[in-house]
């Protein structure tokens, strides 16, 4: 056996004769299978809550009687989101966004019913995932580990009698980093474990979970590695757990939150009520679809006239109020459109700007790369609003066309369509990414963790060579 | 005319030089041992034996001068040198969680001995260690007895050289009888002993020479007489006396 695997083995020896180590190692674990299995829960019920409501409101959709096709445009639908299967080991930003949009014409509502706005106030500090403890935590756990792996035997002065039975400071430093790395990953065993169990299920993709454990795994290894690097240069092992735990607030606690702060900063987003009034602003210069006497819809009847070689709008074939709606809604789309765009290119810059600083907070990295595989991200987010936009789009658009070409042929004051049209009306299901479509979010964030460990590797000589001359 | 054959020394310390930062603490040290030979280095406080052993073992840089183990140079290939010695710290620092059969196997196999249990069982028997104890962890052992622990170590090593700094201290009378017995064994296995001590009688007990380090290198040395009394102990002590003054 190497001097770096009995190293290595002693350290978890040492481990196993420590109770408090122990106990916390079987908290953790505890922790990560709890909140496995209750995340899972959660996620069913939430999911049965929105098949059931989304059912309900598909029903009572085609329930509607005879009606104006116009009323069925703002009796609009609900469309929900379904939650990604792996949203139960980590919910990303899906508690604080919004999972169900009102679509009717003229307008873009945002996302409503997030899960933090109806939970309890517990849920707004986050939700008690696997991610969350791997996440926050784990590294907790492994600095308790690791801290004093070298440290104490500098303290004890075993290293001195370590270093007299011919072994080098790399193998020693080597061994502590075996040691300490195997616990990292049998600390992560049990949340890999519930990630396979799901996959074998046929839940999800094994691609997506095998870079879920490749990403948890370079986490988790970071954190024991950088416990024993600190611990090799520190004099004492309360020098080391001081520094580890400043680390660890910086890294965890304080650059999180700081850098989206410093990127709002940096580039301002417009408020709710000023996108409002800007976007109102816009949409009076192109006219109102319901003023008759609006110059651009003139216009706009006069080039449909000619089309069709008549008058009158009353001798057109189709009614021209539908005409009316179908380029109103055309013009105020592509006016929410550019809207949207603009705040979306903001956000992106933002983001950018919190991914490039990254490096500075490995955190970051890996909450990007769990919430980008478990398709929870703001991304994944964006991507249903646009999906339930282009819905929208084309479900208002039909409604009009069935104005424009089937009212003509009603008679009365009060004319109405069959409500059998209604059921020709397509039904919202949201086609999630394919994994493939993620690989740019993915790069970055993989390149900042496998960065920490290089850099970790690099400064492990130097490390080391302290550690052989300290025998002295 | 017949030529005795060249005999490598165990340890060759030539004119060695060492500061720590601007303070010097080795100025000129010379120092051979032979094999099979026990050497007493006694000094005071800073007069640089701790540097002498930690410059044998390679875990310093000497300024200048040479130092050689069995012909290595600890500092140009410490793990050569160091599989040629075995060191007891003057506070024996082992695992407190494992036994003491279990720290000296560890600490075995960290320096790479193929040596066995029985290896072990017979250094724990030649210290004088209760067998009822071999396998009690450290936490509940007294100084004197982690000191035999760490002995048995060095002699399950079986090695050609041993450093001792402060090898009885903390060992009732009885227990240094029994060690200076076991060093006296080691000599018979032409093993080359080592040790920085404050123990003057043990040390005339059973030193083949006794060296006085003062400031930095050794300012006398006495060899034991072959016949009567081996050492002149009266002497000794005012010598000893005196190098503690000078320290």
């Amino acid at each position: 056996m190497s001097a770096a695997t009995l190293i290595a083995r002693e350290e978890w020896r040492l481990l196993a004769r420590n109770r408090a180590g122990l106990l916390a190692t079987a908290l953790l674990v505890l922790l990560v299978l709890v909140a496995s299995f209750t995340s899972l829960e959660r996620r069913s019920a939430i999911e049965a809550d929105r098949e059931r409501y989304q059912a309900s409101t598909d029903h009572d959709f085609d329930a509607q009687p005879d009606r104006h096709p116009h009323r069925m445009v703002h009796y609009g639908q609900f469309v929900f989101r379904p939650v990604a299967p792996l949203a139960f080991f980590d919910a990303g930003v899906d508690s604080f966004t919004g999972n169900t949009i009102f679509l009717e014409g003229h307008r873009q509502n945002s996302a409503n019913f997030a899960e933090a706005r109806q939970s309890s106030l517990l849920l707004r500090f986050g939700q008690l995932t696997p991610a969350f403890v791997l996440q926050t935590l784990a590294p907790l756990l492994l600095i308790f580990l690791g801290f004093a792996s070298v440290a104490r035997e500098k303290e004890r002065s075993t290293l001195r009698l370590m270093l007299a039975q011919g072994i080098s400071g790399k193998s020693l430093l080597f061994g502590k980093f075996l040691g300490q790395g195997v616990l990292a990953l049998l600390i992560g065993l049990p949340a890999f474990t519930v990630l396979v169990v799901f996959a074998a299920t046929g839940s999800t993709g094994w691609g997506t979970v095998a870079l879920m454990i490749a990403a948890y795994s370079a986490w988790l290894l970071l954190w024991a590695f950088l416990s024993v690097l600190v611990s090799a240069l520190a004099q004492k092992p309360r020098d080391a757990l001081a520094v580890l735990i400043g680390l660890w607030m910086v890294i965890v606690i304080l650059l999180p939150r700081a850098l989206p702060q410093a990127a709002s900063a940096q580039t301002e987003l417009a408020t709710k009520i000023e996108s409002e009034i800007a976007l109102h602003r816009d949409l009076l210069e192109i006219g109102d679809s319901h003023d008759p006497e609006d110059p651009y819809f003139n216009d706009f009847r006069d080039k449909v006239l000619a089309q069709y070689g008549v008058d009158t709008v009353e001798d057109l074939p189709v009614d021209y109020t539908g005409l009316v709606s179908i380029e109103g809604e055309k013009l105020t789309t592509a006016i929410h459109a550019d809207s949207a765009q603009r705040q979306a290119a903001l956000e992106t810059e933002q983001n950018a700007f919190v991914h490039r600083f990254s490096v500075l907070s490995p955190l970051i990295a890996i909450r990007q790369l769990s919430m980008a595989l478990a398709g929870s991200d703001p991304t994944a987010h964006l991507d249903f609003l646009d999906q339930a936009e282009a819905f929208r789009y084309d479900f208002v658009q039909q409604l009009n066309r069935m104005q424009a070409d089937l009212l003509p042929e009603v008679e009365g004051d009060d004319p109405r369509i069959s409500a059998e049209n209604w059921k020709e009306i397509p039904r919202f299901s949201y086609q999630s990414s394919d994994r493939l479509d993620r690989s740019d979010r993915l790069v970055w964030p993989f390149a900042v963790l496998l960065g920490w460990l290089a850099v970790i590797a690099v400064a492990a000589p130097f490390a080391a060579r302290r550690i052989g001359r300290m025998g002295q | 005319m017949m030529t005795e054959p060249h005999i490598q020394p165990a340890v060759e310390i030539a004119q060695l030089h060492h500061r720590y930062g601007a303070d010097p603490v080795l100025r000129g040290l010379d120092l051979i041992l032979q094999p099979g030979e026990i050497y007493a280095l006694m000094g005071g406080n800073g007069a640089g034996k701790s540097t002498t052993l930690a410059a044998l073992l390679g875990f310093i840089s000497p300024e200048s001068g040479t130092v050689q183990v069995c012909g290595i140079d600890p500092v140009a290939d410490p793990r050569a040198a160091r599989a040629q010695m075995a060191y007891v710290p003057e506070n024996v620092s082992l695992y407190e969680h494992l036994t003491a059969r279990e720290n000296i196997s560890y600490f075995l196999a960290l320096s790479d001995s193929r040596r066995g249990s029985d290896a072990i069982e017979a250094a724990l028997t030649d210290v004088g260690l209760a067998s009822s104890a071999w396998d009690k962890r450290l936490s509940g052992f007294s100084k004197g007895m982690r000191q035999k622990v760490a002995i048995a170590l060095a002699l399950a090593r079986d090695v050609p050289v041993l450093l001792l700094d402060e090898p009885t201290s903390g060992l009732d009378p009885r227990a240094v009888l029994e060690f200076n017995r076991l060093l006296d064994s080691a000599r018979k296995r032409r093993v080359a002993v080592l040790m920085v001590t404050h123990d003057l009688v043990s040390a005339v007990d059973i030193a083949d020479r006794i060296g006085f380090l003062i400031a930095g290198r050794i300012e006398e040395e006495r060899e034991a007489q072959a016949s009567g009394s081996r050492f002149d102990l009266n002497a000794l002590h005012d010598r000893y006396t005196h190098a503690e003054r000078a320290a």
